[in-house]
């Protein structure tokens, strides 16, 4: 009714705000009273009469109109675990409606299912899940009225089961009904729209859906450590001034990389570092800090090889002699 | 006892300021508002047949006919006689309305065909009216006889 009202100020108002076009994105509110009154002029026995017709009066009927859409920007990575899947529905409708909201883990083409812990909305509106700020919605899950156009973030929060496998796929479906109700374009529900019209299904049958995307990576390293010995007599003997050669071969393996990977590796009691002989795959390294990856004091080296992805094997070398 | 009101009626126009001094006659001509639908059928030839129904659906995007229906109930001719209709903000004129027809876009003021009228953008420079921009829609008829009548009708979706 306030709508209505609206619209009947409106026509009263001075030209200048009648020749600006109202901009209705989703159509004109559900329960609008449209209005129509002709007046006619006319001359008849010397004067000039005018007549007005009767008002016809429509109400707009309030359209079920329903859109979701995924917001992550693609799968993402994940790991067993907690994930958290983000979602935007937007009531395309003209007029006020909640949306039930149902999640389903299973969706044919997986590789694993994940657990669907909750739905929640974002209830300080900043995109971002906040656990113990943004409400978890309880069953059935429902959307809080949405006014046309009015659009609302979802985030659905699932588990990752132990057990998966690097690189495996899996979706989650997220489902959006009109409370009201859903059906094929056209559907009618007599008297359940805004202001006592009629709610109409639209295009969308008044239900949409969307899938979230989750990609398992999980990187491994593995480090393998061997030595080779020179005596100072040519041979292989461990002996007091022989040179033990130790490579550390670094091998990362998986879809994703690892960050800030580290290797320090202690000489062994007994033994003093030769100075000048760390290298990393091949090249040589200085034994001070700060001026390359590596660097070597007295009772250890030290190698940052940084982001590594998978599929590389790096490999540091260094020298110490039997004391 | 329905005369009776509508003599209270007209008493009472009488007495509103700004009210025209000539006074209508009674109701000799009549117009009578009506919103339809188009609904097309076969006919039994296979000729595809155009009925105006009733609408029981009013969605944004739907096409409604407005219909004017006109009676000359006196003895008189009726002459130069205009009807104007308000275009309600939440419809407008439907694109394939008659291009003939006599529209305004501001409200009332100036009147042709919509070809022919402007209308001020936000920029506030001049631009071609569309059929967004229709305020009012006027037919004109030189002549309603005794015992006459007509209908006009114009399509508008609703925004």
């Amino acid at each position: 009714m306030k709508n209505a009202q609206k619209y009947v100020v409106a026509l009263s108002l001075p030209l200048a705000a009648l020749v600006a076009t109202p901009a209705y994105a989703a159509g004109v509110d559900a329960g609008t009273l449209i209005e129509n009154t002709a007046q006619a002029t006319y001359d008849a026995g010397g004067g000039t009469e005018t007549v007005d017709s009767n008002t016809v009066i429509v109400k707009v009927d309030e359209l079920l109109d329903v859109t979701l859409t995924s917001l992550d920007p693609g799968a993402i990575n994940t790991a067993p675990g907690p994930e958290v899947l983000t979602f935007e529905i937007t009531n395309t409708g003209n007029g006020p409606e909640a949306f039930t909201l149902t999640a389903d883990p299973v969706v044919p083409g997986n590789d694993f299912d994940t657990t669907v812990d909750s739905i929640a909305i974002d209830t300080n509106g900043n995109g971002v899940y906040d656990p113990g700020v943004d409400q978890i919605l309880t069953g059935p899950e429902t959307t809080p009225v949405l006014d046309a156009d009015e659009n609302l973030t979802i985030f659905v929060l699932v588990t990752v089961p132990a057990g998966v496998a690097d690189s495996d796929l899996s979706d989650v479906e997220l489902t959006a009904e009109a409370v009201t109700g859903t059906g094929a374009p056209g559907t009618t529900f007599a008297g359940q729209g805004e202001n006592g019209s009629d709610a109409v299904v639209g295009l969308t049958g008044a239900d949409a859906n969307a899938i979230g995307s989750l990609q398992v990576v999980i990187t491994t390293v593995d480090l393998l450590k061997s030595a080779t010995i020179v005596d100072p007599f040519g041979g292989t003997s461990s002996v007091p001034g022989s040179v033990i050669t130790y490579t550390i071969a670094a091998e990362v393996t998986g879809s994703g990389s690892v960050d800030d990977l580290l290797i320090t590796d202690p000489y062994p009691a007994g033994t003093t570092y030769i100075p000048g002989t760390l290298t990393l795959d091949g090249g040589a390294l200085t034994d001070a800090a700060g001026d390359d990856a590596g660097d070597a004091d007295a009772t250890r080296i030290s190698v940052d090889l940084g982001t590594v992805a998978g599929g590389t094997t790096r490999s540091v070398t260094f020298d110490v002699e039997i004391d | 006892m329905r005369k009776f009101f509508k003599i209270l009626a007209i008493s009472a126009l009488f007495s509103m300021p700004l009210a025209s001094p000539v006074a209508a006659q009674d109701g000799q001509v009549k117009i009578t508002n009506s919103v339809k639908i188009e609904q097309v059928s076969q006919s039994d030839s296979g000729e595809p047949q155009v009925k105006l129904v009733d609408p029981d659906v009013f969605i944004p995007g739907g096409r409604l006919i407005f219909v004017t229906d006109y009676q000359n109930d006196g003895a008189e001719p009726a002459t130069n006689f205009v009807v104007t209709n308000p275009l309600h903000s939440a419809v407008r004129l439907a694109d394939d309305a008659d291009p003939d027809l006599t529209v305004s876009a501001d409200g009332g003021t100036v009147w042709g065909k919509l070809s022919e009228l402007t209308v001020s953008s936000e920029d506030g420079s001049t631009v071609a009216a569309s059929h967004d921009d229709v305020t009012h829609i006027r037919w004109t008829l030189a002549e309603v006889a005794p015992g006459a009548s007509g209908r006009i009708k114009y399509p508008v979706i609703i925004r």
